[in-house]
C-alpha cells in the first residue's frame, strides 16, 4: 500500500512541463465543450468495502455482504433504433420458456414378477402386453427478477395433475451460497433429484422405488447449498422438506431434513468423476425414518460429438423405527449401471440391481439385470428398448420388457450434469 | 537517478495488480481475448476446440471456473444453451448472469446471418431461432467481436483501458494484414461449390465467396439418411464439387461415403482453436482453415 502511494507520489511529482492536452477545445471557456464520459476511479477492494459500509450507515441499512448482489444487470437487449408502435413481440419477450415432455410405451411384466415383486410405471398389468402412458411433464422456466429464477414442472399422469416441482432459486447470495424455496425433489442420491427424461434407463431403479417411494422423495420446503472454495466442485446441500410418509397407507406429510455432499473432479481432459453422500431423517409421527446413501458417477467422453462411456451406481439404506405398517430395522438396496453411447444417436446399457423385497419374511431381496438399447431420432425424440431378467424371492425367475418413447417440444432448460 | 531507483523499488514492493479473470465458452473466444488483454487478463475456456460446442457436458467442474470470473464471454444465439445455463446457475457468481455487467454475448456485436424471418418449428431441424452462431471463422465478424471484447475489458478494468485500446489497434492491424493475405490465397476458390456437414461455415462461405452446394445433414442436427447422401452424389457430380468440408468432431463416415461415390475429397477442418496442433491461436486456426480449403479447392 505504502509502496503504491510512494510510486504514485513520485509519478505525480513535477518533472517536465506537461504538453498541452490534445483534447482541449479551441472554444474552451467560451462555451461548454462536450465532456468525456467520466470513468470511475479504480478502487481497491478495501476502499470499495469501506465505501459500501459508509453508504449503508448513512442510509440506515444493514452492512452489505462481502459479495454484492448483482446490481448490475444492465440489460442491453437488441433493439431497433426506430420502431413504429413498439415491438409487436413485447408480451412474447416476457414469456417464460415453455416445454412439454411426453413419455409412453408398450410394456410387459411376467405374472410371477407382478405377484412377488410388484412394479410401478412404466410397467402395467402383469402378464399382458399393454400400452402405457407415463406422464406429460409441462415445464415453465424463467428469470423472476434480478435476484432469482423460477422453475415449475407440472405432471399430467394417469392419476391426475400434480405439481412435481415449483421452486425459486436465489442466485445472488453471499459466501458462495445458493437457496431454493418451493416444492422440489429432495437432494438425496443421484437419480432422485433428476427428471425421468434425463435417465439413461426407462425406469427408476428398484431400490429407489422401494426405499424412497415410487415417485422418489421430495416435497415442499427450502434448501441451502454452499460451494466450497476449492479447485474442484465441492458442494454441500441442506434441505428441510415435507415428504410423503414411509407408510404407503399413511396420509399427510412428514417433516424431514436432508444433507448431501457432492464432489466432482476431472481426471485428465476427458474423464469426470463424481462422488456423493446423502443422509436424511424424517419424523414419521410416530416413529423415525433414517436414510443414508452413497453414489458414484464416472463419465469418459469419447472423440465424436455426444459420445461417452458412463458408469453410475448408488447404494442406500433405510431404517424404520416404530413406524406404523413398516418393518423395523435396516433395509438396503443398490444398483450399478454402465452405458456406452458411441455416437450422438444411439447407445447401449446394462444395469444390475438389488432391492429389498416388499413382502415381509420373503427373505433376501429382489435382483434384476437389465439390458438397454436407445436410439435418439433427434435431440427431441428418443426410443428406448429395455429388457430385464428378475431373480425373485424363493429363487424363481421373472421377466419384464418395455419399449418406451419420449418426445419433447418447446424450450426446455438444460439440466445439471 | 535516485528518484528512478526509489520508484523501481516502490514498484518492486508493490503487490502485482490482479489480472482480470475472464472465462470464455470456446477456445476461439479465449484466444481473441488473450490477444486483446495481454498480461492484464487471465483467460480460460470452458470447452475444447476438439469438442462440438453444441454438446459440451455441463460438468460441474466448469462451474468452479466461473465462480470467480469477472467476465464471461459467450457466443450466444443458443449455441451453448444445452450446457452453459446450469453452469452459470451453479457458479454462485451474480456478475456473469445474463445481462449483467460481467457477461458479454458476442453475437450482439455482429450482423447475424440466417436469422429466421417467419415462424419456425423443429420440423426444420435443430435450428438456432436467433440466427447462425458459427461466425468465428469470418475475420470480418472477428474484427467486430474484438472491438466489443476490448470495450468490455476497458469497462471492467478502466485503469488498463489505454493498454486494451493499444492492443486492439494492433490486433486489428494484424487482422487486416492477414485478411489481405487470406483473400489473395482464396481468390481462386470464389464461386466454387462445396458440401459441408452442418451449417458451421455459413459466414466463412459468405466471406470467401464459396458456394454451398449442399449439407450432409438434411436439416440441422439430423443425421444424413442414405437417400440424402445419394441425392448429394448427384449434386456433387452435377456441380463439380471438389471438397466436402467436415469438422473433426463429426462422424466422418457419411462424408467418406459421399466421397467414395462421387469423387469429391473429404477435407477435415479444425472446428476451433485447439482442434488441430497447428491451430494454436485464432490467427493460426484461420490460417489452417484457409490453407486447407485453398489447397483442395483452389488448386
Amino acid at each position: 500500500m505504502y509502496a503504491w502511494l510512494l510510486a504514485a507520489a513520485i509519478a505525480a511529482a513535477p518533472t517536465d512541463p506537461s504538453p498541452p492536452s490534445t483534447q482541449s477545445s479551441p472554444q474552451a471557456g467560451s462555451q461548454s465543450a462536450p465532456q468525456p464520459t467520466p470513468q470511475p476511479a479504480p478502487q481497491s477492494p478495501e476502499d470499495r468495502a469501506k465505501l459500501e459500509r459508509d453508504i449503508a450507515r448513512e442510509l440506515g441499512a444493514s452492512p452489505p455482504s462481502t459479495q454484492a448482489p448483482s446490481a448490475a444487470p444492465t440489460p442491453t437487449p437488441s433493439v431497433q433504433a426506430d420502431t413504429t408502435g413498439g415491438s409487436p413481440y413485447a408480451r412474447l419477450l416476457l414469456m417464460p420458456d415453455i416445454s412439454a415432455i411426453g413419455r409412453a410405451g408398450l410394456s410387459y411384466v411376467s405374472p410371477i414378477t407382478g405377484q412377488r415383486s410388484p412394479r410401478d410405471l412404466p410397467f402395467g398389468e402383469p402378464g399382458r402386453v399393454r400400452p402405457v402412458f407415463e406422464e406429460l411433464e409441462l415445464g415453465l422456466q424463467a428469470v423472476v427478477d434480478p435476484y432469482a429464477r423460477a422453475d415449475v414442472f407440472i405432471g399430467f399422469g394417469n392419476d391426475g395433475v400434480s405439481v412435481e416441482e415449483a421452486y425459486a432459486t436465489w442466485l445472488n447470495l453471499p459466501y458462495d451460497l445458493q437457496a431454493r424455496g418451493g416444492k422440489f425433489f429432495a437432494p438425496f442420491g443421484r437419480v432422485n433429484p433428476q427428471h425421468p427424461h434425463t435417465w439413461e434407463f426407462a425406469d427408476r431403479p428398484l431400490a429407489l422405488t422401494r426405499l424412497l417411494g415410487p415417485d422418489g422423495i421430495g416435497g415442499a420446503g427450502f434448501d441451502v447449498s454452499w460451494l466450497a472454495p476449492v479447485s474442484w466442485f465441492s458442494e454441500v446441500r441442506v434441505s428441510y422438506q415435507s415428504v410423503a410418509p414411509a407408510d404407503p397407507s399413511g396420509t399427510g406429510t412428514r417433516p424431514a431434513g436432508f444433507l448431501r455432499s457432492s464432489q466432482f473432479f476431472d481426471v485428465g481432459e476427458r474423464t469426470t468423476v463424481g462422488v456423493g453422500a446423502s443422509a436424511a431423517l424424517a419424523d414419521e409421527e410416530p416413529g423415525l425414518r433414517n436414510l443414508v446413501g452413497g453414489d458414484v458417477y464416472v463419465k469418459r467422453r469419447l472423440a465424436l460429438t455426444g459420445a461417452y462411456l458412463a458408469f453410475q451406481g448408488e447404494a442406500l439404506a433405510r431404517r424404520l423405527a416404530g413406524v406404523a405398517n413398516g418393518p423395523d430395522g435396516w433395509q438396503w438396496g443398490m444398483y450399478a449401471q454402465a452405458v456406452l453411447r458411441p455416437d450422438l444417436r444411439h447407445g447401449y446399457g446394462v444395469r444390475f440391481e438389488r432391492a429389498p423385497s416388499v413382502f415381509e419374511g420373503a427373505g433376501g431381496g429382489d435382483f434384476r439385470t437389465s439390458g438397454l438399447f436407445f436410439y435418439d431420432l433427434s435431440e427431441f425424440q428418443r426410443l428406448r428398448f429395455q429388457a430385464g431378467w428378475d431373480r425373485l424371492p424363493g429363487g424363481v425367475n421373472g421377466f419384464e420388457a418395455i419399449a418406451a418413447m419420449e418426445f419433447s417440444i418447446g424450450a426446455h432448460g438444460a439440466h445439471p450434469f | 537517478m535516485i528518484r528512478t531507483l526509489v520508484m523501481l523499488c516502490a514498484l518492486a514492493l508493490a503487490a502485482p495488480a490482479a489480472a482480470l479473470e475472464v472465462v470464455t465458452t470456446t477456445e476461439g473466444l479465449a484466444s481473441i481475448t488473450r490477444d486483446l488483454g495481454g498480461d492484464a487478463v487471465h483467460v480460460e475456456a470452458l470447452s475444447r476446440g476438439s469438442q462440438d460446442p453444441h454438446f459440451v457436458d455441463a460438468n460441474p467442474v466448469l462451474a468452479v471456473k466461473l465462480r470467480r470470473a469477472d467476465l464471461l464471454v459467450d457466443v450466444g444465439l443458443e449455441l451453448e444453451v444445452g450446457w452453459l445455463p446450469p453452469l452459470v446457475n451453479q457458479s454462485r457468481n451474480p456478475s456473469i448472469q445474463p445481462n449483467a455487467k460481467g457477461r458479454l454475448t458476442v453475437a450482439n456485436a455482429i450482423h447475424v446471418m440466417e436469422a429466421p424471418t417467419g415462424p419456425v418449428d423443429r420440423s426444420m431441424g435443430d435450428l438456432h431461432p436467433g440466427g447462425n452462431p458459427h461466425f468465428l471463422s469470418d475475420p470480418r465478424r472477428v474484427d467486430a467481436i474484438a472491438v466489443a471484447i476490448s470495450a468490455r475489458l476497458a469497462q471492467l478494468d478502466p485503469k488498463n483501458a489505454a493498454k486494451y485500446e493499444a492492443r486492439l489497434a494492433d490486433f486489428r492491424r494484424r487482422l487486416a494484414d492477414a485478411r489481405t493475405r487470406w483473400e489473395a490465397k482464396l481468390a481462386a476458390v470464389r464461386g466454387k461449390p462445396v458440401i459441408t456437414h452442418h451449417r458451421t461455415l455459413t459466414y466463412f462461405l459468405d466471406w470467401t465467396g464459396l458456394k454451398r452446394a449442399g449439407e450432409l445433414e438434411p436439416k440441422p442436427g439430423t443425421p444424413p439418411p442414405p437417400s440424402h447422401v445419394a441425392d448429394l452424389v448427384g449434386v456433387v457430380r452435377a456441380e463439380g464439387v471438389r471438397a466436402i468440408l467436415v469438422e473433426s468432431y463429426y462422424d466422418l463416415r457419411p462424408a467418406e461415403t459421399l466421397a467414395a461415390h462421387s469423387g469429391a475429397k473429404v477435407v477435415v477442418i479444425p472446428g476451433d482453436v485447439g482442434a488441430d496442433p497447428a491451430a494454436k491461436d485464432w490467427f493460426s486456426y484461420e490460417d489452417l482453415l484457409v490453407s486447407r480449403v485453398a489447397q483442395v479447392i483452389g488448386s
